[in-house]
């Protein structure tokens, strides 16, 4: 493995340059937390970003940050926290669930673009990158969005780098939108529901006014072996629908008084506060109940996206089938599942469930041999296929970013 | 006429005839338009400045004659500009002599309200506000709210990643759509997204909103919808100084309020709108602020009194609180009907449009009144305050000698003061034909090539809406080529492990 510790665009340019000469594909390192999602990639020669790691400027009164894209996630936050603000697409820590060392940067993070529970109300990772600078694979240093929240000069190509796993370019600095944190935040619970019976009262309560910024369903069943904030609420078997309100103090109290009466036909509402509800989240957040310490460490784990009123009918019929277990986000518009252990992870069966019920399935946890024989990202209908590969060829018409880590018929 | 647009093809031109005769079987009925006359309509959009009759206006009605169309144009070397309403400010909609004017207006229908997923699918063609009004009988709405949404169709929206006075809290258009149907150039249709939070792969819904009708025509649009906030209140602040009131802006945020609009308007602008809708605006401040909270009356209630205090402690001089939905609505009476009212102490105005970090706003302001002197034309400034956006009309007479001319040279000065600031040269009206040849004020000829590399990929050979928003027209392929240097190891310095 040869892995090359980049100082700055500069040098992120050349060694682009020069793995374009010598066709001899790059790795795009972060930190290597994330480096078992997605499809295995076809190089031996690592990019290494960690050494870009300053801070540019934070300015808390324009709600607005700019880092070196490999600054250390962990750092940033405590940076935010100085100042009471946050990234409020709640972006997950996926530490506990791949079972790899807690660190990371952001680059790693927008590459990701892993979006927790507030996804549902302030938007994904996508909707927070304001402005970037990046190396293509052309090994051309460009600069693409702005400093400012309102922009629309150009197209607008931030979007396209969120989430694409560092296949399209190299980030090297990133301006974020930061967002104060909330005063409160109150959690109310509700017990014994089955997952339809869960997913209509988070449609109820998303289609409320009481601007609701998390809405989870655990059954019981996935509950059962789980430490921590999430197993202490949990009782025997009994499965938790949590809904989350956040705000000044005044209305997120009121908001949660409103919101019981509004689901009393689900039963009476438990209501927890402030420090003990965030830590409920961010259990959630980060799918504790499949953590790789748990009973269920050797089971493959899916992130399905679906439409959010079908999520309880298409979950249940998931767990039925596979025999796994699942546990519901966004109001039922994501769901994470485990299944017992497979050659192919069971990707067949389940995508056909997930495809009928208009949504998609990104396989998160998986060994390499699994993630070798199994489209990790969800197939994609050929023109949509096609024109994406277009556009990352637009990108990187060599193919020296991150070979096939997308897609396994680039792998090779 | 400064801004230049791309030759003419003479031989497309030439066979206009045999043109408008293929593309009538495509479109029957009254879908095709090709007299001087009739086409009189589409000659220009909401940047009037600017005119340009098309080679011929189709208005296709479903999916497949859009398909079908643009299939016939990419085998034939046609161009394309796509229309929604019309009412853009940057030209984008401007036709071309050689080009087919693709009016997207015939798209009206509503086609799946569904509340349960908090979604609503639609035909580009229907208006901004119609969305809303369809779904205001559950309490829902659709947030992004441009002050053209009686007239701007989402379609068009999407195009422009429009947004409106609720941006600042509930984002633009891209972050409100949830999918869409596109045909591509070359009559390929292709779906991206659903009712789902996120499509898979790459966020091609992303790159598509805000392409001002580069990379694909919108045949279907698929929004998220809210449920309406329990209730609304405003305040109306004066303050004797702009300095004063842009600091107030950046506590309120600092403070960590966002509220559910923040407009900000100078004392041109007041005195133009208070004379037209007699609003009660104080007369004797420099910049009065309009914040609306929205939410639970508890809430709302509560960051009424942090606003005020803060606007106190910033210096405001007169502070009023609506204490009823009709005085609300009196409040942005004036605000909403600024740009009329401009027109009324005028007679041409241009209205400008650029994104600037909110600290930078009293300095902004001040280089403004030093370039109002300069050229000799007024300027008054209604402006979106909580997200830095602009919008600085500049007064001019189009029939005395020079002015417009002076307008566009003045428009150009405070949009290239937008980017040296560390802002940006459009907000929400887009570059199109307007801004275009700003773009290197803000992007350099690697970045732009890089943006011309991803229309490539949705549209070889460039016959899209071309003359838009890039100052220089490349071909795909020479924008393909790498360039290698050398090829050895270019960095022996490098720590490698
Ligand atoms: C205390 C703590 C709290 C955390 N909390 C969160 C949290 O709330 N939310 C969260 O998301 N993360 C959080 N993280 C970090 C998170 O878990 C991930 O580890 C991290 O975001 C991924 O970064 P990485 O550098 O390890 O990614 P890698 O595994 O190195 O990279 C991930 C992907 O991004 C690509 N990539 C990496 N860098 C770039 C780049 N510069 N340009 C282009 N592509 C690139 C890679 O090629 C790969 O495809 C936290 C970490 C700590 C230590
Ligand atoms: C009085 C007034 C106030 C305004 N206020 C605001 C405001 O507050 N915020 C704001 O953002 N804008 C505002 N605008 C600008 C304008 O209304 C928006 O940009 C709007 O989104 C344009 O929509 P339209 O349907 O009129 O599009 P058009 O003007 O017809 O077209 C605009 C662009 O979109 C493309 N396009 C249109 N339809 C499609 C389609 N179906 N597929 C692909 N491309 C398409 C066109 O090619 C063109 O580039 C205002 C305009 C006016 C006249």
């Amino acid at each position: 493995m040869d892995t090359l510790k980049v100082r700055d665009a500069q040098d992120v340019e050349a060694a682009v340059r020069a793995a374009i000469a010598s066709e001899q594909p790059l790795e795009i390192l972060g930190h290597g937390s994330k480096r078992s999602i997605g499809q295995p990639v076809a190089t031996n020669a690592v990019l290494d970003l960690s050494a870009l790691n300053a801070v540019t400027s934070y300015e808390p009164n324009e709600l607005i940050l700019t880092v070196q894209a490999g600054a250390p996630f962990a750092d940033v936050l405590a940076l935010l926290d100085t100042k009471n603000q946050q990234f409020s697409f709640e972006p997950m820590n996926t530490s506990r669930l791949l079972g790899t060392p807690d660190v990371g940067t952001i680059g790693g993070a927008i590459s990701a673009g892993l979006a927790g529970p507030r996804r549902i109300q302030a938007g994904g990772a996508r909707d927070h990158l304001l402005g970037v600078h990046a190396v293509s694979g052309f090994g051309e240093s460009f600069k693409a969005g702005g400093r400012v929240v309102k922009n629309v000069t150009g197209y607008d190509v931030c979007k396209l780098i969120t989430g694409a796993w560092g296949t399209l370019a190299v980030m090297t600095e990133v301006t974020l939108k930061v967002m104060p944190r909330a005063e409160a935040e109150r959690t109310l619970i509700l017990r014994g529901l089955d997952d339809i019976a869960a997913n209509r009262a988070m449609t109820a309560a998303l289609g409320s006014p009481y601007d609701i910024s998390g809405a989870a369903h655990l059954p019981g069943s996935a509950l059962r072996t789980v430490q921590g904030p999430l197993g202490e609420i949990a009782a025997a078997d009994q499965s938790v629908t949590l809904i989350r309100l956040e705000g000044i103090t005044a209305s997120a109290s009121s908001r949660a008084a409103s919101l019981s009466k509004l689901l009393q036909s689900y039963g009476a509402a438990e209501i927890i506060e402030d420090s003990q509800s965030a830590a409920l989240w961010a259990d959630i957040r980060d799918v504790v109940p499949f953590a790789a310490s748990g009973p269920r460490a050797m089971w493959p784990v899916w992130r399905i996206v679906c439409p959010p009123a079908s999520g309880g009918k298409l979950g249940q019929e998931i767990a039925r089938r596979s025999q796994g277990e699942v546990v519901y986000d966004w109001g039922g518009g994501l769901i994470w599942a485990a299944l017992p252990p497979s050659a192919d992870a069971q990707a067949p069966q389940l995508r056909k469930l997930v495809d009928a019920a208009g949504g998609h399935a990104t396989l998160i946890r998986a060994p390499d041999d699994v993630r070798r024989v199994v489209d990790v990202f969800h197939p994609q209908a050929p023109g949509v296929a096609a024109l994406g590969e277009r556009v990352r060829k637009s990108f990187d018409p060599r193919n020296i970013l991150n070979r096939g880590r997308m897609s396994r018929s680039l792998s090779v | 006429m400064t801004i230049m647009m791309p030759a003419k093809d003479e031989a497309v031109l030439a066979r206009r005839d045999a043109i408008i005769a293929a593309l009538r079987k495509l479109v029957p009925g009254e879908g095709v338009i090709s007299s001087a006359a009739e086409m009189l309509p589409y000659e220009s959009d909401g940047f009037t400045a600017y005119r340009q009759p098309p080679m011929v206006v189709v208005l296709p009605e479903t999916t497949a004659q859009v398909s079908t169309v643009l299939k016939y144009c990419h085998d034939n070397g046609i161009k394309v500009v796509p229309r929604g309403s019309g009412t853009s400010l940057s030209g984008g909609a401007l036709p071309l002599a050689d080009a087919v004017l693709l009016g997207m207006g015939k798209f009206k229908r509503v086609r799946e309200i569904d509340f349960d997923n908090r979604a609503v699918v639609v035909e580009p063609g229907v208006t901004n506000l119609a969305i809303s009004q369809g779904v205001a009988h559950a309490g829902f709405y659709y947030a992004p709210d441009p002050s053209s949404q009686i007239a701007c169709s989402i379609g068009g929206n999407v195009a422009e990643n429009s947004g409106g006075v609720h941006s600042l809290k509930y984002g633009m258009t891209t972050n409100n759509l949830l999918g869409c149907e596109i045909v591509l150039m070359n009559g390929e249709i292709i779906r991206i997204g659903g009712k789902k939070a996120e499509p898979s792969g790459y966020d091609l819904l992303g790159i598509i909103t805000g392409s001002e009708g580069l990379l694909g025509v919108v045949t279907e649009v698929t929004v998220r919808i809210l449920q309406k906030p329990e209730t609304a209140r405003a305040l109306m602040i004066g303050f004797a100084e702009v300095e004063a009131a842009g600091q107030c802006v950046a506590d309120v945020i600092g403070a960590g309020i966002i509220p559910g609009g923040m407009e900000m308007m100078d004392r041109p602008a007041i005195h133009a709108a208070e004379a037209f809708v007699h609003a009660g605006y104080p007369l004797d401040v420099d910049a009065l602020l309009i914040v609306e909270l929205d939410g639970p009356a508890v809430e709302v209630d509560e960051l009424i009194k942090r606003v005020e205090a803060i606007a106190l402690k910033c210096g405001s001089t007169t502070c009023q609180i609506s204490e009823s939905e009709q005085q609300r609505l009196l409040f942005w009476s004036g605000r909403k009907a600024a740009f009329p009212a401009v027109g009324r102490i005028s007679p041409d105005y241009l209205c400008m449009d650029g994104t600037i970090p909110r600290a930078a706003l009293p300095l902004v302001l001040r280089r403004m009144k030093e370039m109002s002197a300069k050229y000799g034309l007024g300027v008054a400034n209604v402006f979106h305050a909580g997200d830095g956006n602009l919008h600085p009309l500049i007064l001019y007479d189009a029939n005395k000698e020079d002015e417009m001319e002076k307008a566009e040279a003045f428009g150009a000065d405070i949009l290239r003061l937008c980017v040296e600031v560390g802002g940006v040269l459009t907000g929400e009206h887009g570059v199109g034909i307007e801004k275009r040849d700003l773009m290197p004020e803000m992007f350099n000829e690697i970045d732009l090539n890089q943006q011309q590399r991803i229309k490539c990929a949705f549209d070889a050979q460039g016959l899209l809406n071309p003359g838009k928003v890039f100052p220089t027209l490349h071909r795909c392929a020479e924008l393909g080529r790498v360039h290698v240097h050398g090829g050895k190891l270019a960095f022996p310095d490098l720590p490698r492990f």
